[in-house]
This record gives structure tokens, C-alpha cells and sequence, in this order.
């Protein structure tokens, strides 16, 4: 089963991700924040992430620059969740080295859409 | 709605436009929930999510998704002009099929829609049923492994588009073993795919990698369409083909001349199509449509009309023959000419202003309807619907008054558990007011519910990244976030709040007004939106008095009483301006006539002045609980006028909320009664200042409104 982490300081957001995915026949594994994403990556790689970008203690951007730095991880896929009109952000993401984005809000099926865009 | 989606076609990714379509469908769904038409609501809800889907940019608009929004669109209007529970008719029911359809993602890997029966059908093979050749190039970036993008998997998305007949690996510029960098990408492909799919959805599957890979994508279309669709011609020629869709059909049509097109050339001619279809986008944006007006307001233009005739008559034959006898009578006819001329102008203005009731009443079932589905109480309160304001500011305030009502019900009133346990009445009450203040209308929208907890709306702004999690802000610049674009306190999505985009088209719509919106809220007794607009064109009842030689308009709702003034009830106090004392209540005079030409009662003194005074009378006008008596000679009657803005010619006149033309052709100041009761006329020098500006202002105003008229009286036109 592959495995899918979701990093959103939102527990609403994390819950309706997660059992999405779970629905969808993914792992999936929570964390609040980049720096505890980066914890809980050291217990174990996954296949794909899903991470906020506006998050306390870490932000999603630095976690993709910091995930992208670990020999594991640095060639899978890494999903942005961005809000319409934040172009800057999307691009930071970009540069960062994020592999796609989803806009906020998004139903379900959308999800599950597009991690098929980007899942081998 | 239409014309954004036939702008849509030339430009498939323009977000702006897709919001305005989104909006435009989520106002629709909106209107008609409020009306209870069900089956307008389901349908709108399923175009809703097609559109949100497009706006997210994770489907792209391709010609069968436009194709359909359009007949969504004719289908829309079928169903407002039909009975509020009539069911869908079955094209209706057939392009909600393909809406869903479309929404469950097997637009790609469907068949071609099979041939309908319905006529919305009809001009559906342009798109859908055609077999496309596309030959695709992909060239990723060395790079492209470093953002986790896996080539493989976007060749086996493009594969599961349609069939593939080659693809070729080009390895040319894959180095030598030992020079090999295994995180680097050496190769590049080039695939031809047989597929249904618009070559939208083709890019689409390279969606992420645009930055990290060349891509050209060339559709060569081949001659196998099912049946000759048009003849190349019919691309040149546009007026032979009368429907939009015939329209496109010839111009993707027009590639069978040219095997090899590249696509790049078409966008272009299907501009010049759709430029033909809607003339211009700033036309589209007009509000258009109908307007109910009262018969006697007809009834009056149409006499006014017959009087223009008889006195153009009399003119022309005055003029036939003329006589230097007649000129006197000729003086005469022109003169009445004149003066018809310009009071037709004014009633057909007049025409357009409606009272803001007719909106208003649509909210007491939109109130009810809440109130019933969420098992809360709540009574909706108006004031002031008598307010008229210009027809299409009313049009576009229906929409946003709308959301705000919605918000307030559904959000700001507090279930009545709730209300008892917070010491409120059980029953919420939200009152929908209208007034003019300092020349503009003011609309607002009050509720004694919960307020906006600026907390919330803290944390959801960080969460949807609107603001950064460490953001030093207000408690109302926190609050002013609700007005962002994707911002939604509420977690599920429901059939009436919708997606977040309410208080977004709030803004938008007030905006495009030249309005403000101004949101004050307290944690626990409530909230309330104002919405100011322009008072460009507006009507007011007046009461007209003459002061001096002058002719000033007052504002009959701001009027209380009229009082005789005699000099023992005039209280000057050292210092400080002249006060009147009616029933016990001290009320600041100002004396307008001081200014307004009467040149001789300046060289009066003290002692004549204050008799002349008694003769005259102080009317007294409020704003709020301020009063002010306003000294006039004289009270020359109460008539509606027809408020024109100054701002255009003349700065900003505090005292004034514009000007009027009376029957007579002479121009009057309009007294902004709030402005003036805004100031503070206890001192004898502020008074009098106030005074003396309203005066300046009033003596230069006819000079302005004349030059108004010299340049077409465009300023009298609101649109």
C-alpha cells in the first residue's frame, strides 16, 4: 500500500484529506507542520506528500526545500495545497522543487485525481 | 454569464474571466434558491462545480466544456422563465447528465457523446465526436527528476487519453556511461496519439511540468471526421453560419485543407469568430434587460413629449413665415421648447430610479428559508425601502444584498440555545436599511448575532494561506479578510453558503459601483455591513425655500418642523453661535442668508438685522439625533429633484450633497443635511464658516451645471 504523508496545521484539512485518501486505498500518515514531517520522514520514507504551504513552526516551502535534500526523497512527488491568487506562492513552491499543486477548496474526487496525475 | 464564456473560448486560461463566470452561476444558484426554484438550484450547483473545477485550473476549458456551459446557459433561461417546481425539461435533464458526467471525470475516457435527440445536441459533433491526431513532443529538463516529477507516469497519462500509434525515445543526447548522471534526464519523446480529446486536455496532462520540459503539442487533424462539417470557406465567411457553434465547427474545420496546421494559427480566427459574436467585452459587461415603471410616470413623458411637439410646430411655422412681428411669440416656443426639453430629460432619468423595497421583499423568504433549515428564529426587519436608487445599481446590489442576508442568517445569528444561554432574545432580527448620507446611499445590513470572532477568521486566513501564520494585524483588518477571494469560515460546503465566494462578489459588485463596504462586528451582539454607494443620479423628495435671492433644496425626510423664529427664542451665546430653544432644546441656527446675496443686509446692523430676522423661519432638520435650524425667508414648496453629483466639476462641497434644476432652469443647491449636523455649530466661527462655504458653493454652482450641459450633460448619465 503507498504511502501518502499530509502536512496541514489544519486537524479539519488533515481529517478530510486523510480519509480521502484512506478511502482511496492510500496509507496515509499526519503531521502538523514541516518540522514534524521531517520527524516523522526520519521513521520511514513515504511515496508521496501533500503539504500545506502557511503552517507555524516550519512552512511548507521549507519543507519541500528540506525534503528535497534527503537522497530518499528527493525525486518523489510533493503536492502543494495552494489557495487561487497566490501565484507568488505557487512559484516559490515551484522553484522549491514542489511536483504539482492543488487548489484550495477542492472536493474529493479532485484529490484523488490528481494524485494519479503524479503517482508512478 | 454568455458573453464570459464565449470570451472564455479565445482565452482558456484567463482565471479572472472564470471567476466571473464562476460567480456569475454561483449568483444565479443563488437567486434562485432564494426563490425556491429547485430544480434551477440542482442544475446551477452541478454547472457550479464543473466551473470550480475549471477555475482550479484542474480541467481545462476545452470547446466540448464550453460547448455545453453555453447551452447550460440557454437552458438556465428556460428554466427562470418556467414555473418555480417545473421539472427539468428533458434537454435540461440530458446536459445535467453530461454536466455530471464531465464532473465524474470520464470526460476523457468516454466515447464520443452519442447523437442526442435533443436540439442542444445538435452542435455538439464540432467537438466531442471528431478523432484527433496529435503530435506530441516532450523534452523534459535535465532537471526535471528534482521536483519528484516522473516522466513515465505523464506518458502513461498521455496514453490514456486515446490511442497511441508511436512513440519514439530519442536518446541522441544521452551521454557516455562514466559521464552519466543518474539524477539527470537525457531523454526526450515524441508520441502520436489518436484521441477524442481537445488539445486542452492534451497540454493538460503536462500541467505541472510546463516550467521543467518543452512541449509542443500539434494537432493534425485528419480528414476522418464523420461528415464533411463545412467547407474551409465558411471560416472566411462568417455570416453564413448563424450559430456560435456552426461558427467554430468551420473553423476547427478549416485544418482538412492544410493536413500539417499548426494549431497555433487557429486561436486566432476563432478570435476573430467570437469577436463577431460579442462585439465587444466592456458591451458584454452592461447589465441589460427590462424595467417595470409606474403608468403615471409614463403618462406624464408621453404629455410631455405631446407638448414638445405642438411647441416644435408652432416654431417651424413660425420660422416658415416669419415675420419680425412674431419673434416675441417665436421667443416664446423656444423658450417652452426649452423648458420641456429639459424636464423630459429629468422624468426619463427619473424613470430609471426605483424604490430599494422591490429588492428588499425577495429577502423575507430567503430569511424564512434559512430560518426553516436551520431551526433558528429570525425576523427581518427594513427600513427606509422607499429610498429610490437607480435601477441598475439595483440590479447589481440584488446579488451582494443576497449574500450579505444569507450570511448574516446562516452565520450570525446563533441557534436560540445559544441566544438564551448569551442573555439574547430567542429571536434573532436583521434589518436591512436604507439611507442618504452626505450625498451617497448608504445600505446596511445589521444582525444581532454572534459577530465575527477575529480569531477565526485569523486562523482560517492562515490556513488558506491568505495571511502568514505570524501576520501582525487588527482585529478589522483580521475581520476584513471575510472579503478575500476563496475565504470561508464555514468547513462544509452547503447548497446555500456555497464555496467561500460570497462576501468575494460583495466587493466585486460594490466596486464596480464606485461603493465602499465597511464591515463593524462585536463578539457576541452582532455584525453590520455597510454598503455606501455614489448618489451619481438619484431622486430626493425636497423641500424647497428660498433664502435671499436663493433657491435651496432640503432633503423633506431630514425635515422635522418648521418654526416662525422671534428673537426671544434666539439665545446668542457669548462666544459660541446662535442657538434657538424649541420645547427646552437648544438648536444651532445657521444663518445661510448672510451669504447668499443679499448684499444690502450686510451693511445692516446688529439691531435691523435681528428684525428682519424675525420675519423669517428656521427649519429644523435632523440626521440622527443631531439637529440643526437652517434660517430661511421662505418655504416655496415640496417637489421631487433630481440629485446631480458636483464632484465632477467642482471639489467636494462640505454642506452640499449636489445640486438640482429646478422647472424654472434655475439651478439649486441641494443641503446635505448629515454633513451639516456632522459639524460642530456651537461656535459662532464654525458656524459661520459652514455657512459661508455652502453659500460660496451655491453662488458657483450655476456656472458648473452650465458647463455640464455645454458638454452634452454627460454628466447627468449614469451608465
Amino acid at each position: 500500500m503507498r504511502k501518502v504523508l499530509i502536512v496541514d496545521d489544519s486537524v479539519s484539512m488533515r481529517q478530510m484529506v486523510g480519509f480521502t485518501l484512506r478511502q482511496g486505498g492510500y496509507q496515509v500518515i499526519e503531521a502538523e507542520h514541516g518540522q514534524d514531517a521531517l520527524n516523522k520522514l526520519a521513521g520511514g520514507v513515504v511515496d508521496l506528500i501533500i503539504t500545506d504551504l502557511n503552517m507555524p513552526v516550519m512552512d511548507g516551502i521549507t519543507l519541500i526545500k528540506n525534503v528535497r535534500m534527503q537522497p530518499a526523497m528527493k525525486s518523489k512527488p510533493i503536492l502543494m495545497l495552494t489557495t487561487e491568487g497566490l501565484a507568488a506562492k505557487k512559484e516559490q513552491g515551484k522553484a522549491a522543487g514542489a511536483t504539482g499543486w492543488i487548489v484550495k477548496p477542492f472536493d474529493p474526487e479532485k484529490l484523488l485525481q490528481t494524485l494519479a496525475k503524479v503517482l508512478p | 454569464m454568455e458573453s464570459g464564456l464565449l470570451n472564455l473560448r479565445a482565452a482558456p486560461d484567463d482565471v479572472e474571466l472564470l471567476n466571473a463566470i464562476f460567480r456569475a452561476a454561483h449568483s444565479i444558484k443563488g437567486g434562485a434558491g432564494s426563490f425556491g426554484l429547485n430544480s434551477l438550484v440542482r442544475f446551477t450547483h452541478s454547472l457550479e462545480s464543473l466551473l470550480d473545477r475549471l477555475r482550479s485550473a484542474e480541467m481545462s476549458a476545452t470547446e466540448e466544456v464550453i460547448d455545453i456551459l453555453l447551452h447550460s446557459v440557454d437552458v438556465l433561461r428556460y428554466l427562470l422563465g418556467a414555473e418555480a417546481e417545473a421539472e427539468l425539461p428533458a434537454e435540461a435533464a440530458e446536459l445535467h447528465e453530461r454536466v455530471e458526467t464531465l464532473l465524474a471525470g470520464q470526460a476523457a475516457a468516454a466515447a464520443p457523446p452519442v447523437a442526442e435527440a435533443a436540439p442542444a445536441a445538435e452542435a455538439q459533433p464540432a467537438t466531442g465526436g471528431q478523432l484527433n491526431y496529435y503530435k506530441v513532443e516532450f523534452h523534459p529538463d535535465r532537471e526535471i527528476f528534482a521536483s519528484g516529477t516522473n516522466p513515465i507516469v505523464l506518458l502513461r497519462n498521455l496514453a490514456a487519453l486515446g490511442t497511441v500509434s508511436s512513440c519514439q525515445i530519442h536518446t541522441d543526447e544521452l551521454p557516455d556511461l562514466a559521464d552519466l548522471d543518474p539524477e539527470q534526464c537525457y531523454l526526450s519523446w515524441t508520441v502520436e496519439l489518436a484521441s477524442n480529446c481537445p488539445e486542452a486536455e492534451v497540454r493538460e496532462v503536462f500541467e505541472f511540468v510546463e516550467h521543467l520540459a518543452e512541449i509542443r503539442i500539434q494537432c493534425v487533424e485528419a480528414a476522418a471526421a464523420p461528415q464533411p462539417v463545412a467547407a474551409p470557406q465558411a471560416a472566411v465567411l462568417p455570416a453564413s453560419s448563424g450559430a456560435p457553434a456552426a461558427a467554430v465547427a468551420a473553423v476547427v474545420a478549416v485544418p482538412v485543407a492544410a493536413p500539417v496546421v499548426e494549431r497555433r494559427q487557429t486561436p486566432d480566427r476563432r478570435q476573430a469568430a467570437d469577436r463577431r459574436q460579442s462585439p465587444s467585452r466592456s458591451a458584454a459587461s452592461g447589465e441589460s434587460g427590462s424595467i417595470r415603471v409606474a403608468i403615471d410616470k409614463v403618462d406624464r413623458l408621453i404629455d410631455l413629449v405631446g407638448e414638445l411637439v405642438i411647441a416644435h410646430v408652432m416654431a417651424a411655422q413660425m420660422v416658415e413665415d416669419f415675420e419680425p412681428s412674431c419673434l416675441p411669440k417665436l421667443r416664446e416656443a423656444v423658450a417652452a421648447m426649452e423648458r420641456n426639453t429639459r424636464e423630459l430629460h429629468e422624468r426619463v432619468m427619473a424613470v430609471r430610479m426605483l424604490p430599494v423595497g422591490t429588492v428588499f421583499q425577495r429577502y423575507t423568504r430567503t430569511v424564512y428559508d434559512i430560518a426553516q433549515a436551520t431551526g433558528k428564529q429570525i425576523r427581518l426587519e427594513m427600513e427606509g425601502e422607499e429610498t429610490e436608487i437607480d435601477k441598475s445599481m439595483l440590479e447589481l446590489l440584488g446579488d451582494p444584498l443576497t449574500h450579505l442576508i444569507r450570511n448574516s442568517a446562516d452565520h450570525g445569528i446563533e441557534a436560540p440555545e445559544a441566544r438564551l444561554a448569551a442573555g439574547k432574545p430567542e429571536e434573532g432580527v436583521i434589518t436591512l436599511r436604507a439611507f442618504h448620507r452626505s450625498g451617497r446611499i448608504v445600505i446596511e445590513i445589521e444582525d444581532d448575532g454572534a459577530g465575527i470572532d477575529p480569531k477565526k477568521v485569523r486562523a482560517k486566513g492562515i490556513e488558506r494561506g491568505l495571511i502568514a501564520a505570524d501576520a501582525q494585524l487588527s482585529d478589522d483588518q483580521l475581520r476584513l479578510l471575510i472579503f478575500e477571494p476563496g475565504f470561508s469560515t464555514k468547513e462544509q460546503i452547503s447548497d446555500l453558503s456555497g464555496r467561500g465566494v460570497g462576501m468575494d462578489v460583495v466587493k466585486r459588485n460594490v466596486q464596480q459601483l464606485s461603493g465602499t463596504v465597511a464591515l463593524a462586528s462585536e463578539v457576541g451582539s452582532g455584525s453590520t455591513v455597510t454598503i455606501e454607494l455614489p448618489l451619481t443620479l438619484a431622486i430626493l423628495e425636497g423641500l424647497l425655500v428660498r433664502v435671499g435671492e436663493r433657491t435651496l433644496v432640503l432633503p423633506l425626510l431630514s425635515v422635522v418642523e418648521t418654526v416662525p423664529l422671534r428673537d426671544n427664542q434666539i439665545v446668542r451665546l457669548a462666544e459660541k453661535g446662535e442657538v434657538v430653544v424649541i420645547r427646552d432644546e437648544s438648536i444651532p441656527l445657521l444663518r445661510l442668508s448672510r451669504y447668499l446675496g443679499l448684499a444690502q443686509e450686510a451693511k445692516m446692523d446688529e439691531a435691523a438685522s435681528a428684525e428682519a430676522h424675525n420675519r423669517r423661519l428656521a427649519v429644523i432638520v435632523a440626521a440622527g439625533d443631531k439637529k440643526v435650524g437652517l434660517v430661511v425667508d421662505e418655504l416655496l414648496g415640496q417637489q421631487q429633484v433630481v440629485v446631480k453629483s458636483l464632484e465632477r466639476h467642482l471639489r467636494k462641497v462640505d454642506g452640499l450633497m449636489g445640486a438640482t434644476i429646478l422647472g424654472d432652469g434655475c439651478v439649486a443647491p441641494i443641503v446635505d443635511v448629515a454633513g451639516v449636523a456632522a459639524m460642530n455649530l456651537f461656535s459662532l466661527q464654525a458656524a459661520n464658516k459652514v455657512s459661508q462655504q455652502i453659500a460660496l458653493a451655491a453662488q458657483s454652482i450655476p456656472a458648473a451645471v452650465h458647463v455640464e450641459k455645454e458638454m452634452g450633460g454627460s454628466a447627468n448619465a449614469l451608465v
